[in-house]
């Protein structure tokens, strides 16, 4: 017994409202989206002919079939930066601090800027990177370069740092998560066991954190796919990733192709998450 | 949790790793907040050519044309009003799915759909849906629509492992005593839930006010803080930008700093009182 009946109506009309939310503001869009990019004809109305015209011409175009490639290996190289940091960091921060005064300490000092605005933080790069930037000062102060490297900010590399700082603690969380559920005991036995660490390591603690690393890589992935305010803000419009080919198809009116390439990213997006789902019984998570 | 290791070394690599990318982390928030601080002919970066508050002046008494008040108002008044409904439509939806419902399997992906759909998407789409209607988009309706429809999920998610820790035997005693259901939820069910729902007027709260890419799309003529601060980095990078993200990010810890005062508190005021 408690303050709702199992299969009441009350449950229903309960859950109604955020459900119709939804609906509308989520599920709707993206179907318009996959609609509108297989309009031909000309204006925006519904009773333009259904064609596979634009998606024809964006691939026929060869450079952007490489900036779809050019995007899937960005967010590849940042996985594989984020998934070995985040890994790292998970396991220092709820296996080797014993503190807990430190660990507390240690763990909002990491989430903290996770709370703040992604914009500025995007933006705080920009004054980092610089020329006569907090890093290349750091650089020079300590002997390691001469001059300042111009190729911090406005680039590939500056994008890829920001990108990091951003999104390691998403492929980090799931992981402490993870972590901190594994059994002391088991671990224990192993070593009873005369298991040297690193089989332990191998053999237990890393298949028990998988879904971990998982969700965390997928958590990436679709960030970086969909990231365009990085590669803006610190990439300062010399590169461009698929998003920034959405915002930039968007303001100059062609809603078509706006919607091909939103359709594209959104396959990406599906296929990720559907190898990771094979991976992992994310369901399995809860219990 | 203790696990006893042999390996030290494993333990300063890791450290050495952790306390380096938390440096790298916090590095780029400390240039920001420092250069906001520089004279008035000091530039976006190094050197400072002294310390002032001019920029900070300059961002209260600015003019019509980089003008911060308007959008930061309008940001604020937007994500009071959806944190407001997330609480709303997050509690009843979590309160519904204990009720296990017909269909809540594919209720919990739905909602669960907002978190992994990206902004730039849903953005884009919920403005085909409203040109298509011929709805004129503006920052307090299809923004605010939208603004909920991406903070709802986290505040759900919230809403669920609250009520997964719940004890049931709690409410089934005020229904023994013969209170209603809807006393029991009030009395008993809502005080100790209350946490969880602080916790999701915090995440509705700071999503909207920080969420650029689903407002581009949906807010129309007049932004909210982000579009107006990514307006002016178009235009120009000044150290009125840095000030003003110096004071959102300050206005974010303290909220954060607040708020775990506030549990900490409770927790302990609830240590304290006799069994």
């Amino acid at each position: 017994m408690s303050t709702i009946r199992a299969g009441s109506p009350a449950a229903f009309w309960l859950a109604l409202p955020a459900g119709l939310w939804m609906v509308l503001a989520v599920v709707l869009p993206v179907l318009l989206i996959v609609w509108v990019s297989l309009w031909g004809g000309q204006g925006v109305s519904p009773n333009n002919p259904i064609t596979f015209d634009n998606y024809a011409r964006f691939l026929a175009n060869e450079s952007y079939r490489w900036l779809i490639l050019d995007t899937i290996g960005q967010a590849a190289m940042i996985m594989a930066i984020t998934g070995v940091l985040g890994y790292c960091i998970a396991y220092f921060l709820t296996v080797k601090v014993t503190s807990p005064g430190w660990r507390i300490a240690l763990f909002l000092a990491f989430v903290i800027p996770f709370w703040t605005s992604t914009l500025i933080r995007a933006i705080a790069f920009v004054p980092f990177l610089g020329v006569n930037g907090l890093l290349n000062q750091l650089l020079i102060s300590l002997g390691l370069i001469e001059r300042p490297i111009q190729a911090f900010l406005y680039s590939r590399l500056g994008i890829s740092m920001a990108q990091v700082s951003l999104y390691t603690l998403l492929a980090s969380g799931p992981v402490v998560y993870m972590l901190s559920s594994i059994p002391l005991a088991l671990r224990e036995a192993a070593m009873t066991l005369k298991a040297p660490p690193i089989i332990v390591f191998w053999r237990i603690i890393l298949p028990l954190t998988l879904p971990g690393i998982v969700i965390g890589q997928v958590l990436v992935f679709l960030n970086v796919l969909a990231d365009f305010i990085t590669v803006t803000t610190v990439g300062g419009n010399k590169l461009a990733f698929l998003g920034n080919l959405i915002l930039l198809f968007y303001e100059g009116s062609q809603i078509r192709s706006t919607a091909v390439v939103s359709v594209l990213l959104m396959i990406l997006m599906l296929v990720g998450v559907t190898v990771a789902l094979r991976v992992v019984d994310i369901r399995k998570l809860g219990s | 949790m203790h696990w006893k290791t042999r390996s030290r070394l494993t333990g300063w690599v890791l450290g050495t790793v952790t306390i380096g990318f938390l440096l790298f982390q916090w590095a780029p928030m400390f240039t920001m907040f420092t250069l906001s601080f520089a004279g008035e002919t000091g530039g976006t970066t190094f050197p400072m050519n002294g310390v002032s508050l001019h920029w900070y002046r300059n961002l209260w008494e600015a003019d019509l044309f980089d003008d911060f008040k308007p959008p930061m108002l309008r940001s604020f008044l937007l994500a009071l009003a959806c944190s407001a409904t997330t609480v709303v439509l997050s509690v009843c939806a979590a309160q519904a799915m204990r009720g296990r419902f017909r269909g809540n399997g594919l209720y919990f992906y739905l909602l669960l759909l907002g978190l992994m759909a990206p902004g730039i998407l849903v953005g884009f789409g919920f403005a085909i849906l409203t040109r298509l209607l011929g709805i004129e988009g503006s920052w307090n309706t299809t923004a605010y629509v939208v603004h909920v429809s991406w903070a709802l999920p986290f505040g759900f998610l919230t809403m669920l492992a609250v009520f997964n820790r719940f004890d049931p035997k709690l409410e089934e005693a005020a229904l023994t005593l013969g209170a209603t259901r809807v006393i029991a939820f009030r009395r008993i069910t809502w005080p100790i839930i209350l946490p969880g729902v602080i916790g999701t007027a915090l995440f509705g709260f700071s999503l909207s006010y920080d969420e650029y890419a689903r407002t581009l799309f949906t807010a129309g003529s007049d932004g909210t803080l982000p579009l107006a601060v990514m307006a002016q980095l178009d235009r120009q990078l000044t150290p009125e930008l840095y000030a003003i993200g110096s004071v959102t990010t300050a206005m974010s810890l303290i909220v954060i700093a607040l708020c775990s005062i506030g549990f900490w508190l409770r927790a302990r005021a609830l240590r304290g009182r006799p069994a």
